[in-house]
């Protein structure tokens, strides 16, 4: 849900680097107990306040358990309990190896490399394909992972209520503070970074060739509107295949008209009707086409308009460019506010072996040099560093001019939203009106 | 002596079937994730009803159901109007080269299914050869004027004419290497017989030589069959377009992630009820044709 990396799609990278594509097949797996046999989805009430009382509040979305789902203005400090305690201070960390859990071609090798010189362990990386998938295995609970990379703030609710995850000691994360923006220090999802240090941030918005296409995007009142005036380009006009990010897309852009600010989690069966029917249009418009490949598809001129996640862009920049196409002909342009934006979490596992080592592990890319390297190097997410912005890139020459709006401001960040869990009668609605949009 | 077969079936599919049964007559837990009813005597059909309901109503599901059953059929239709004259030289005239014609038939499939697609992706982008070509000896302008193709070098925009041809050349020879075998099993002399007594070679070839090849049609048409209606990466590579979208595809969007697994589980209850029907029809054809041939 939401996440760049939940990628069905097999790209020439994920080939070149030998890596598996999709997982395929039904998991008849995880048995829960406890179930009831009903003929109703469990869980469609939901829970929340009962009683009298219950008319005195907005009643709010609630996840699995009851727990409250985070909400930029419903933040949530999730308690320490006795039985998952933080580690004590001062201890010096394991001899490993440490156990990472992460998506395929998501961490810089050469920068995992420096760690293992620098602590004198191995870091044996275990990936997975989508955030699904993650989490029906750790709540499996077959391996005790130290480090969790790539799950997000929408995961959160599922990892406590299952308790995944442990606490984190703060005074082994002094980079923390030092380096990472104010507005991910304290953040609504997981008030005190209690359990959760962010990773890499994106946005999502409009990536197009500006040698091919002629209007000015981002010079437009409302710039959504170009995938609906898009008869030129049809059948190279995509949108990204993710039903959180796509639907919320002609959202924003009605929103966007009407000068209102949307609720990109909605949950109203209406709005996110209205979405799907707008998205159909596109169908009849520009034959569109659902894929997540935007980065290598914008290089390559195979399309010339996308809906996109910033980061495929700079990726795209860095890595796909064909010989001779110079980057500046890919231009990104995302919304300064009622837009969505999204970060990835580094998270250490509940069971894991070797918790001291997995605080130096996530201490260390949350460094700047480190994940610098990593960013550049190798990954094209940028993280949310004080001190990496566009200017400084345009000036090293990594990204053309074009692709400033493509590295996500702090500012950017705060006036956005993340796309999060939803009740399950929630996501239900947007899972129905998805599966209507791609029958065609 | 049945032992190795029967335990190859429970254990590869039976156990495997069943575990999707119960995924699809089960329930979701708080976290969306499917739980299993194992006890059929606790089944709950409200999941099944919902997905029967949406076919009752003309939903999104049939309307992808329709579009696989109409790619599948025309897929198939090409693969043996060019499937079978290949079998039938192969079989009956490739004479001492047979080995050879098979094994050059054989040889691209050497290489995976995907890094083939892969492959055509890139032929058949906006500049690629494959366009330039197909361009410079006017089949494009054979599809534009057919109505197959919407715009010059756009055979990548989403077309079902795209995925159809994809189809046939991706599953084309497990058609072509049974029908060869049915081929080259059928008795020369039976066709001699026929044209002496005066039947012309086509009427030979309409009145012995396709009824006697029947049943390596109907396998070749099977193996190639069963594939192409679980297929969903082949249209997500060379379209990716919401109007190329088959069933596959919606299974594919239901069990890999979101909240509605168990729909998922239902829908690929639906296809192999679907498929089922179809073995029924291939088992009855074959044993009629066989009993024929016997007598």
């Amino acid at each position: 849900m939401g996440h760049p990396k939940d990628r069905s799609g097999l790209t020439r990278r994920q080939l070149v680097l030998g890596a598996a594509g999709g997982a395929l097949g039904l998991s008849a797996a995880g048995v829960l107990a406890g179930c009831e046999n009903t003929t109703e989805p469990i869980g469609v009430s939901g829970g929340g306040i009962s009683g009298p009382a219950s008319k005195l509040v907005v009643q709010r979305p609630v996840g699995p358990g009851g727990l409250p789902l985070p909400r930029p203005d419903n933040a949530v400090t999730w308690a320490i309990t006795p039985d998952n305690p933080p580690i004590k201070d001062g201890r010096p960390p394991e001899k490993g190896p440490l156990n990472v859990y992460n998506y395929a071609n998501y961490i810089d090798p050469v920068t995992v490399k420096k760690f293992e010189k620098q602590f004198g362990t191995k870091v044996q990386i275990a990936t997975y394909n989508s955030s699904d998938e993650a989490i029906a295995k750790l709540s499996a609970g077959a391996v005790g992972f130290d480090v969790i990379i790539g799950l997000s703030a929408n995961n959160i609710c599922n990892l406590i209520a299952q308790k995944l995850v442990q606490p984190l000691n703060h005074s082994y994360l002094p980079n923390l503070a030092k380096n990472i923006w104010p507005e991910l220090q304290d953040p609504f999802y997981d008030r005190g970074s209690r359990f959760t240090v962010p990773y890499v941030v994106w946005m999502d918005g409009i990536g197009w060739r500006n040698d091919h296409v002629q209007e000015d995007i981002a010079g437009m009142d409302v710039p959504w509107d170009i995938f609906w005036h898009s008869q030129a380009y049809r059948g190279r006009v995509g949108l990204l295949d993710d039903k959180r990010d796509a639907l919320s897309m002609p959202m924003q852009r009605s929103a966007m008209h009407s000068g209102v600010r949307p609720d990109l989690n909605t949950e109203d069966a209406a709005i996110i009707n209205a979405a799907g029917q707008a998205l159909s249009q596109l169908n009849g418009i520009c034959n569109i086409k659902v894929t997540i490949t935007d980065f290598q598809t914008l290089p390559e001129a195979k399309t010339v308009l996308h809906h996109a996640w910033s980061g495929d862009l700079l990726a795209g920049a860095i890595y796909y460019m064909p010989k001779g196409t110079p980057s500046s002909v890919l231009s990104f342009w995302g919304p300064d506010q009622n837009g969505v934006v999204q970060n990835d979490l580094l998270i250490i596992g509940r069971s894991a072996k070797n918790p001291v080592l997995a605080h130096e592990f996530l201490n260390f890319f949350l460094d700047e040099r480190n994940a610098y390297a990593n960013f550049v190097n190798y990954n094209g997410y940028v993280p949310p560093q004080k001190n990496v912005d566009a200017e400084l890139l345009i000036k090293q020459g990594l990204i053309p001019k074009s692709l400033a709006g493509a590295v996500v401001r702090p500012d950017q960040f705060a006036a956005n939203q993340e796309l999060l869990q939803l009740s399950i009668e929630g996501e239900r609605r947007w899972d129905d009106a998805w599966s209507k949009f791609k029958a065609g | 002596m049945a032992f190795p077969g029967v335990a190859w079936l429970a254990i590869f599919f039976l156990v495997a079937f069943y575990a999707v049964v119960c995924v699809a007559f089960g329930n979701e837990d708080t976290l969306s994730q499917p739980v299993p009813f194992w006890n059929p005597l606790h089944w709950n059909a409200g999941y099944v009803l919902q997905v029967l309901g949406n076919y009752w109503h003309r939903g999104p599901y049939l309307t992808v159901s329709i579009r696989t059953i109409e790619f599948v059929a025309l897929s198939i239709g090409l693969c043996l109007l060019i499937g079978y004259p290949v079998a039938y030289y192969t079989a009956r005239h490739a004479g001492r080269w047979k080995g050879v014609v098979l094994l050059l038939l054989i040889v691209p499939f050497w290489i995976n299914y995907l890094m083939r697609m892969l492959a055509w992706i890139n032929l058949l982008a906006p500049n690629g050869w494959g366009t330039r070509m197909l361009h410079d000896i006017g089949i494009e302008r054979v599809f534009i004027w057919l109505g197959l193709l919407s715009a010059r070098g756009g055979w990548l925009d989403g077309q079902p004419s795209a995925v159809i041809l994809a189809f046939v050349y991706g599953y084309i020879p497990f058609l072509i290497l049974p029908l060869v075998v049915a081929l080259d099993r059928i008795d020369q002399r039976q066709i001699d017989a026929a044209r002496d007594l005066g039947a012309s070679p086509f009427s030979a070839f309409v009145r012995v030589t396709l009824p006697l090849s029947k049943v390596g049609i109907l396998a070749g048409c099977v193996l190639v069959a069963l594939p192409m209606f679980g297929d969903y990466y082949t249209p997500d590579l060379v379209s990716a377009s919401t109007k190329t979208s088959l069933i596959g595809n919606q299974i594919d969007e239901f069990t890999r992630q979101g909240s509605e697994k168990v729909t998922g589980a239902v829908l690929t209850l639906v296809l192999s009820a679907f498929l089922l029907l179809l073995m029924f029809y291939y088992l009855r054809t074959t044993r009629q044709a066989t009993a024929v041939a016997e007598e």
